[in-house]
């Protein structure tokens, strides 16, 4: 963890199911963790949230339309001190991203970490949480 | 005639500069006589874990919490207290998929004391007339050091950041805050208001080179059966140099929109 304050975020989300200064984090199972192999559609680095688009195939169905997740991150002021660019990442760029899924099981969830589809974080390390 | 206009303008600029020299020595040494607090800065609890806590981990102290401090609240307001907490709950628990939303512009800085503790950045903007906290979600809080005191009751009106005072008792920055609007986190994003007395007293100090320390006492005769005091701190930040808004919010970019007083989720 490069920041001290990531410890006391994540206690305050276990705690609390929210660290957000923007909106309570309750709409997410913080309890649940999914893991999406997909293609980027879109990075939007804006705020409130940056977000990803991914398309995730599944597996058991390869030749269904891949399922579109909304992905939400920290702010671009947050990203930014883990290393994110507004470049960081392109349409149809290969990652891996770990979330808290939805509660209604939607897809959508609050992001936990990034890499490459080899691993590899982006930015300074694969957690993005804060 | 000319010679004279000449003369009578390079006098009076003389004149000027001299005085202008002179203000800005005595206004250099008002300046020097200053701590430095310049850098950035950081809370060490976020919104969530500082205020609001209506539950310790443990789920052992009821009440609510300020870093784990439970808030002194006499039986009336206990029972106020109590009874918000029980309109929350029922309310997140009746659609966990949309958490209620507080009253306030979440797209914004939250009231005060909260607006002291959210995962912002802060700088401490300190002049001799003047200190002002600004923070990267749209906060600013002034904080006059010119003797002013107290605007009269009848020119007061609360407000989200109150009206703040204050001296310095050496490097120590003694702040005075009245008329707050009188909403305190509860959790869950949902406030509770205290009464119309809600006072709040802060001493903010360096405790080292990078820890800044706010220690508040929290006043409200009408609502407490005590003075209640915590002491919360910042760090100094030092992976980023910039200040940017954070709170960049409109109906393009803010995908958590509150429909019916809910937070929702829009996948687009």
């Amino acid at each position: 963890m490069k920041h001290p304050n990531t410890l006391v975020a994540l206690l305050a989300a276990l705690i609390t199911g929210s660290a957000l200064a923007h909106h309570s984090a309750a709409m997410f199972d913080a309890a649940k963790e999914v893991t999406l192999a997909g293609t980027v559609k879109e990075f939007q680095w804006m705020s409130p949230h940056c977000w990803i688009q991914l398309l995730v195939p599944n597996p058991a169905q390869p030749s269904a339309a891949p399922v579109e997740w909304g992905i939400e991150m920290d702010n671009p002021l947050g990203l930014s001190r883990h290393g994110w660019k507004p470049g960081s990442l392109k349409p149809g760029d290969k990652i891996v991203v770990k979330a808290r899924p939805l509660r209604d099981g939607s897809p959508g969830g609050q992001v936990v970490s990034v890499t490459t589809a080899d691993g590899k974080p982006i930015g300074d390390t694969a957690e993005v949480t804060r | 005639m000319r010679c004279m206009v000449v003369v009578a303008t390079a006098a009076l600029a003389a004149g000027t500069l001299a005085h202008a020299q002179q203000s800005s020595k005595e206004r250099l040494d008002a300046f020097a006589k200053l701590p430095d607090w310049s850098g950035l800065w950081e809370p060490n609890v976020f919104v969530g874990e500082g205020i609001g806590q209506s539950l310790s981990a443990s789920g052992a102290q009821a009440g609510m919490t300020i870093l784990g401090a439970k808030v002194p609240f006499n039986a009336e307001w206990q029972a106020k207290f109590d009874a918000a907490k029980k309109a929350a709950d029922a309310a997140a628990a009746a659609d966990p998929n949309h958490p209620p939303a507080p009253a306030y512009n979440n797209c914004g800085s939250p009231p005060f004391i909260m607006n002291m503790m959210s995962p912002a950045i802060y700088q401490w903007r300190i002049t001799p007339e003047e200190t002002t906290i600004v923070d990267t979600i749209n906060g600013i809080r002034h904080i006059y050091t010119d003797g002013r005191p107290h605007p009269p009751g009848d020119e007061l009106w609360p407000t989200r950041t109150g009206d703040s005072i204050g001296h310095w008792d050496g490097d120590t920055l003694v702040v005075d805050t009245v008329a707050i609007k009188p909403d305190l986190l509860l959790g869950g994003f949902t406030s509770i208001r205290m009464s119309d007395q809600l006072h709040f007293e802060e001493r903010m100090r360096l405790v080292g080179k990078n820890e800044l320390q706010d220690e508040f006492t929290l006043h409200d005769p009408a609502a407490l059966t005590a003075p209640f005091k915590v002491t919360f701190s910042f760090s100094r930040v030092t992976d980023t140099n910039r200040m940017i808004d954070e709170t960049e919010c409109d109906s393009t970019t803010d995908r958590n929109p509150v429909v019916n007083g809910r937070f929702t989720f829009e996948n687009r």
